[in-house]
């Protein structure tokens, strides 16, 4: 069915049970889908947008009560809403970063952190992982000491992952801070990983600033995302533009420099905001996804020659799976080749395993009830049995 | 101006999207509980009704 054109509808989510490492905490909550059908309008959310003429100032509908509950759900003391985490990190490097600054940001680091440090010319220097696939405060402390050695001064920004993208593994975040400070270093969090699908209390970490994703886990269209700062720092990311024209003479209010005035207009705001209710009360049941991640975990540890990458037992609902002594050696000989899996799965309703994947492969069970955890935990033994692998 | 119309036309575009969700928890297979085919029910009844009220606003 086309919904536009040559668009298809999209029906993945409405017909299969969706694995998808990435998609999992951007699933819309009806909520948002229903205030994404008012709000579809480029500028929507601008009906009522009164003098200062800032997209945080505006009460209908409420988005200046949004930036301010979701302020005290991070325990930050300032947000703003962004285009995605990548124009948070964004933001705050090139508040931060001055050309030829060294940098820090971890060996887990997604390339959107790089390429905001590239983009102020700060020096990257990147914090290694340890044997387990993790981010220590003892491996952040070694970089921070050699970076400020060889430099001469300490680094001007430090980037840590909260949840990384690779592993869905949990890092150091508040030891990490710690001693970063020690350093006087600015330390980011990103959340993308976290924000919106576990709790997050920023103050208890001790960072300066907070990223999220709307669309990766906050129930929200793309793009979206908060950007939350604290103390001086948020004076510093979110300041007011002072520039003057030279031959009008004219001046832009408060408009802030690194937000280019407003951010979020429209269906990504007002998606993310529908979603806040509910996605409060789910970070609350985080236990549960935890449990239910390791439900599938195990069922495919109990696949003869499958190993899990990720920290084990599961503390995410993210993780990284080995599967080249099992699904791959089937691959090997099937005449589906390495699509056999996916194309496996899919007659038994479940998608999100990247076609043609059987070696080392991710997915996320976010948001799946426990009727879908048991779906999929039973799928993938079976699709091993009925292609001659051993289960324990 | 139909307020009343326009009104209908956003009631039946939620109440659809109350049945897309439970299209998406029960995701494979569709079986629906007991609760959820109440829900069901009670979302059709109440689209047919916002059908009538736009057959009688933009149809007299």
């Amino acid at each position: 069915m086309k919904c536009a054109g040559d668009i298809d509808t999209r029906e993945v989510e409405e017909l299969y049970i969706n694995i998808d490492p990435i998609q999992a905490g951007g699933r819309l909550t009806p909520e948002a889908h229903k205030a994404v059908i008012a709000f579809a309008d480029g500028y929507s959310v601008c009906d009522n947008c009164l003098k200062p003429f800032r997209l945080d100032y505006i009460n209908k509908p409420p988005i200046a009560q949004f930036h301010r509950d979701v302020a005290e759900w991070l325990n930050m003391d300032q947000v703003r809403v962004v285009p995605g985490a990548r124009r948070g990190f964004q933001a705050v490097a090139s508040t931060m970063v001055e050309k030829g600054d060294p940098v820090v940001l971890t060996a887990l680091s997604h390339y959107t952190e790089f390429v905001s440090l590239e983009q102020s010319g700060g020096i990257i220097h990147e914090i290694p992982m340890d044997a387990g696939n993790r981010i220590t405060a003892e491996n952040a402390a070694a970089k921070l000491d050699e970076v400020t050695k060889k430099f001469g001064r300490a680094p001007s920004l430090l980037f840590v992952e909260h949840v990384d993208y690779q592993y869905g593994n949990i890092h150091e975040v508040k030891e990490i801070a710690k001693v970063a400070h020690q350093y006087d270093v600015p330390v980011l969090m990103n959340g993308a990983y976290s924000v919106g699908i576990m709790p997050v209390d920023g103050k208890a970490f001790g960072v300066d600033f907070v990223v999220g994703s709307g669309h990766k886990s906050m129930a929200a269209p793309a793009p979206s995302g908060v950007l939350a700062a604290n103390g001086e720092y948020a004076e510093r990311v979110f300041r007011t533009t002072q520039v003057k024209g030279d031959v009008t003479g004219r001046t832009f209010g408060i408009k802030e420099v690194e937000m280019m005035g407003c951010t979020l207009m429209g269906a990504p705001v007002v998606g993310l905001m529908a979603s806040f209710p509910a996605v409060k009360a789910r970070v609350e049941h985080w236990d549960h996804e935890v449990e239910n991640s390791n439900k599938v975990v195990d069922a495919l540890l109990s696949i003869e020659g499958t190993t899990v990458e990720s920290e084990y037992p599961r503390r995410h609902t993210l993780t990284r799976i080995n599967t080249l002594g099992s699904f791959d050696k089937v691959a090997a000989t099937h005449k589906k080749k390495g699509f056999f899996l996916s194309s496996a799965l899919k007659k038994k309703g479940v998608i999100g395993v990247i076609p043609g994947s059987t070696r080392v492969w991710k997915f996320n069970t976010y948001g799946l009830n426990d009727m879908q955890i048991d779906h999929v935990a039973r799928t993938f033994v079976e699709v091993a049995e009925e292609n001659g692998l051993s289960v324990s | 101006m139909s307020q009343r119309a326009v009104d209908a036309v956003f009631q039946g575009l939620y109440l659809f999207t109350d049945l897309r969700a439970i299209l998406r928890e029960t995701a494979p297979a569709h079986r629906l509980d007991e609760e959820q085919r109440a829900a069901v029910a009670k979302a059709l009844e109440k689209l047919r009704k916002q059908a009538d009220i736009l057959e009688k606003e933009l149809l007299p």
